[in-house]
């Protein structure tokens, strides 16, 4: 399933075989934005003493990360996963054991969570790499229901409640998950890490043998490249991303259930990266911040958010299914160009 | 001797019985899945909602003081002008965009997504409940069977006839064959594909409507009936091969009995997992499925 | 001049059709072989048994003394054959510095997969190389898809020549092609063989090219070989001009 719609990606990522430009692209302008972005907001909830927003926040990067996972599957692969909420839910599942009866310590949590969502990635990799396009999506979706309901149904887990009371985890003595300023930081400062990986995965000649599997698989392996294990490798990948930022779930809301792998979940997220821009990397990050946004606003008006965000999804596949980076990048690039041969600049 | 016996006539039979009522409605909602595809190239991820709209259209229309025989025979057609607003409206733009499988893909999904909380929305979130139109049972076999689930075997075994017949056997089905097969060619024939398109799509979505009515009285009726339900269609329709009547029958049929006698020993937890093992086999095995050909989807 | 290619007695068969039925023939090293035929004769058939993109039902090749029947394609290049494609099969929405690249990529052997692709010098030197060599320098940033049908075949070949193959396989190199690109393809081959060394096989409509061009000749028709020799050998064959005889070249 080649998908046109993230060349514009592919074309305005940095050129690397160019001399190095000693201006930035207009999709590194754009993740400045984001981020720094992030650090005013977080800025301003500190002056303004408000903890509700700061949280809000910090989920929508947490799902931000999620939404990243599918972005590199769906994007760069050319794999639309229905089901990525498997590996997130399980990687909140395991932090929050790892939490409640292990340790306290945040790094340990992530590091097994890191380590189980690999282990899980490969088995549900060596299930569902060897489709594409619907099959894929299909097994992708299965996948999630079929785990789902099973924790949905086991006693040890919680079944339909979940595992609650999850304490709060730490950073450093004293410094911890409990403080929301600081355990937004935090998510931002791996969220971050998540993104620069994969804008440098994608300069290399790993991340470009994705691109060129998303665009002509068939010619891949003429090139002696055994595309499957590529794909299998960016599918644990994602399903490590997804793990981790899972596992800073429990350490925000304090519990997990399994409606966090259920396919609400994975559809938001793919819907926060076809809204923000497929094959982008930052545009999944800003669609998870909008529509965790929008669908905080428009839920404080209706317990009906979904269908708005539904139709707004089905607006944009119809309209701009290049997404809003994906659109937005072109036309900054335009307008950095021009400005630079206005200013004279000699490259 | 007389255990297998017994063990066939009273354990073995029934479950079976049971698993073809649910089977002949599955075998439905599939056909429709993959005549859909068949046809137009479409993977309709909305089809599960579509099942669920047939069920509450069936609650409203009874809610209207209609008998549920009106109900069967009016959601089919209600259903048809759904599908058919929905493929010219919707699916229709990203049709002839380059990227066309991922962005159908994608707007069914969405429109699922719609469907679904338009649906809590209208009929809040609460299980309903639907009378079996027909009370009482029959005794096969020396046990007892509701008699509205022989009903529906039978109408879903005509039903079923009568589209393999409308699609093999009438001049309708060739020209629709043949628009699948080469539309262009049919479109120079002067058959006017967009209208068969359109046409199939609501065909398709108002066999999954019937499916709704029919099952609506065994299963409660509930906002998210269809996404539980839309991974065995698709099931049958991936084992039987996508575009695949005889596929669509018989997985539909094959499959529903297997879930049916395995639940004899199995907890129905494991039901659904097992249906999606046996998918995931099939697709590792011959990824085309039963009958389908490589190179669909 | 050596064998380095042969096929033996291979078939494959596509439900009641034999596609192809019971080839048999050589490849010298360093030589330019080429498979012509009428339509339908399983030229690209047997083509892509030879380029492992289908299984054969009987038969076998080896490739400098090596089976490689029933290799999958993406361990036909370590084995150092390498094809190119009838229709274009290039990757459209990169640009022809990548395309080139992605082939190179081969060169590196697995190293630096994960360092940024600017350190892959081997790969980059040889990408200038090939820019040169096939004349697209002045393209190099263009996005594949916006080359002209021309410049698009002629990159389909530098694709396939990136990972510096020890054996060519060029399917209908000239497809669709004018008179000027024709020959100018026409010399490139001629150039690739004599000045590099490269064994080619190729597969072709324009007969009169493969006069030329050829130094053997193999003839299919309906799946089986038919006749094979030098050019003037096969083109004085009755049997050939037979299978010819009413086929626009």
């Amino acid at each position: 399933m080649s998908s046109p719609i993230t060349t514009t990606a592919v074309a305005a990522a940095p050129a690397a075989h160019r001399a190095p430009a000693r201006r930035l692209s207009a999709a590194s302008w754009l993740a400045i934005v984001f981020f720094a972005g992030a650090l005013l907001f977080g800025a301003v909830a500190l002056a303004l003493g408000d903890v509700f927003y700061l949280r809000l926040a910090t989920e929508a990067l947490i799902f931000g990360g999620l939404a990243l996972s599918v972005d590199l599957l769906l994007g760069r692969v050319g794999l639309l996963p229905l089901g990525q909420a498997l590996f997130f839910g399980l990687g909140a599942y395991v932090s929050a054991l790892v939490l409640k009866h292990w340790t306290d310590s945040i790094w340990l949590a992530l590091a097994v969570a890191l380590v189980f969502s690999a282990l899980a990635g490969l088995v549900g990799g060596l299930i569902a790499i060897r489709s594409k396009g619907v099959y894929f999506a299909l097994i992708s979706f299965g996948l999630a229901q079929v785990v789902s309901k099973l924790i949905y149904n086991t006693r040890e887990l919680g079944a339909s409640d979940g595992i609650i009371g999850v304490p709060a985890a730490a950073m450093a003595p004293g410094l911890g998950s409990g403080t929301p300023q600081v355990f937004f930081l935090l998510v931002l400062g791996l969220i971050g890490a998540f993104y620069l990986a994969l804008r440098y995965l994608m300069d290399t000649p790993m991340g470009r043998q994705l691109d060129a599997i998303r665009i002509n698989e068939h010619r891949v392996a003429f090139l002696g490249v055994d595309a499957w294990r590529y794909k299998l490798g960016a599918f644990v990948a994602a399903a490590c991303i997804a793990g981790v930022s899972g596992a800073l779930y429990p350490m925000l809301r304090g519990f997990v259930s399994p409606e966090l792998m259920f396919f609400q979940v994975s559809g938001h997220a793919v819907i926060n990266v076809i809204v923000g821009g497929t094959g982008t990397l930052i545009g999944p990050l800003y669609g998870s911040a909008i529509l965790t946004g929008l669908r905080s606003v428009v839920g404080s008006f209706t317990a009906h958010h979904h269908i708005v965000i539904g139709v707004l999804f089905v607006v944009v596949v119809i309209l701009m299914p290049r997404g809003l980076i994906g659109y937005a990048t072109p036309v900054l690039q335009r307008w950095l160009d021009r400005r630079h041969h206005s200013a004279g600049d000699r490259t | 001797m007389n255990h297998a016996l017994d063990w066939l006539q009273f354990v073995l039979a029934p479950q079976m019985i049971n698993g073809l009522s649910i089977g002949v409605a599955v075998v439905l909602m599939a056909l429709g899945l993959t005549i859909i595809f068949g046809l137009l190239d479409v993977i309709n991820m909305a089809h599960g909602e579509f099942y669920a709209i047939g069920a509450y259209l069936a609650v409203a229309l009874l809610g209207l003081g209609l008998s549920f025989w009106w109900a069967l025979v009016l959601t089919p057609l209600l259903m048809a002008v759904l599908g058919y607003a929905t493929e010219r409206g919707l699916i229709q733009r990203v049709f002839h965009s380059k990227d066309r499988h991922t962005l159908t893909l994608l707007l069914t999904f969405g429109v699922a997504v719609v469907l679904e909380d338009a649906l809590k929305i209208v009929f809040g979130a609460n299980p309903l409940r639907v009378e079996a139109p027909i009370a009482g049972a029959t005794e096969v076999l020396g046990l007892f069977f509701p008699n509205y689930r022989l009903f529906v075997m039978l109408l879903g075994g005509a039903l079923i006839t009568a589209v393999w017949l409308l699609v093999f056997r009438t001049s309708l089905g060739a020209v629709v064959r043949a628009a699948a097969y080469d539309r262009h060619m049919s479109a120079s024939l002067g058959v006017p594909v967009q209208r068969v398109y359109a046409a199939t799509f609501a065909f398709g979505v108002a066999l999954a409507g019937i499916a709704g009515v029919l099952l609506a009285p065994i299963y409660s009726v509930f906002p998210t009936m269809g996404r539980d339900f839309v991974l065995i269609a698709f099931s049958v329709v991936i084992i039987g091969g996508m575009g695949s009547i005889k596929g669509a029958v018989l997985a539909g049929l094959l499959l529903t009995q297997v879930q049916s006698i395995s639940s004899l020993y199995i907890s129905p937890v494991w039901s659904d997992p097992l249906l999606f093992g046996i998918m995931v086999l099939v697709l590792m095995w011959r990824p085309q499925g039963l009958f389908g050909k490589l190179g669909s989807a | 001049m050596t064998p380095i290619l042969s096929v033996q007695s291979l078939s494959v068969q596509f439900g009641a059709l034999r596609a192809v039925n019971d080839v048999s023939f050589e490849a010298r090293q360093g030589a330019i072989t080429a498979v012509i035929g009428p339509n339908g004769a399983g030229k690209s058939s047997l083509f892509n048994l030879i380029s492992g993109a289908i299984r054969p039902t009987a038969g076998s090749v080896r490739f400098d003394g090596v089976d490689v029947t029933a290799q999958p394609p993406h361990r036909l290049l370590a084995s150092g054959l390498s094809r190119s494609f009838q229709i274009t099969n290039l990757f459209f929405d990169l640009s022809v510095r990548e395309n080139l690249r992605l082939a190179a990529q081969f060169l590196e052997q697995g190293r630096g997969l994960l360092r940024p692709v600017r350190h892959s010098a081997t790969a980059r030197r040889r990408v200038d190389e090939l820019l040169e060599q096939f004349d697209l320098g002045g393209k190099a940033d263009d996005l594949a898809g916006y080359l002209s049908h021309g410049e698009q075949r002629r990159l389909e070949i530098a694709v396939s020549l990136a990972s510096r193959p020890r054996m060519l396989l060029l399917d209908e190199p000239t497809q669709g092609m004018s008179h000027s690109d024709t020959h100018e393809t026409e010399a490139l081959i001629r150039r690739l063989s004599r000045d590099h060394g490269l064994t080619i096989l190729l597969v072709e409509h324009d007969v009169e090219l493969v006069m030329n061009l050829s130094d053997h000749v193999v003839v299919m028709h309906q799946g089986q070989k038919l006749a094979e020799g030098r050019p003037a050998e096969v083109r004085a064959n009755a049997a050939v001009q037979t299978a010819y005889f009413g086929e626009k070249t």
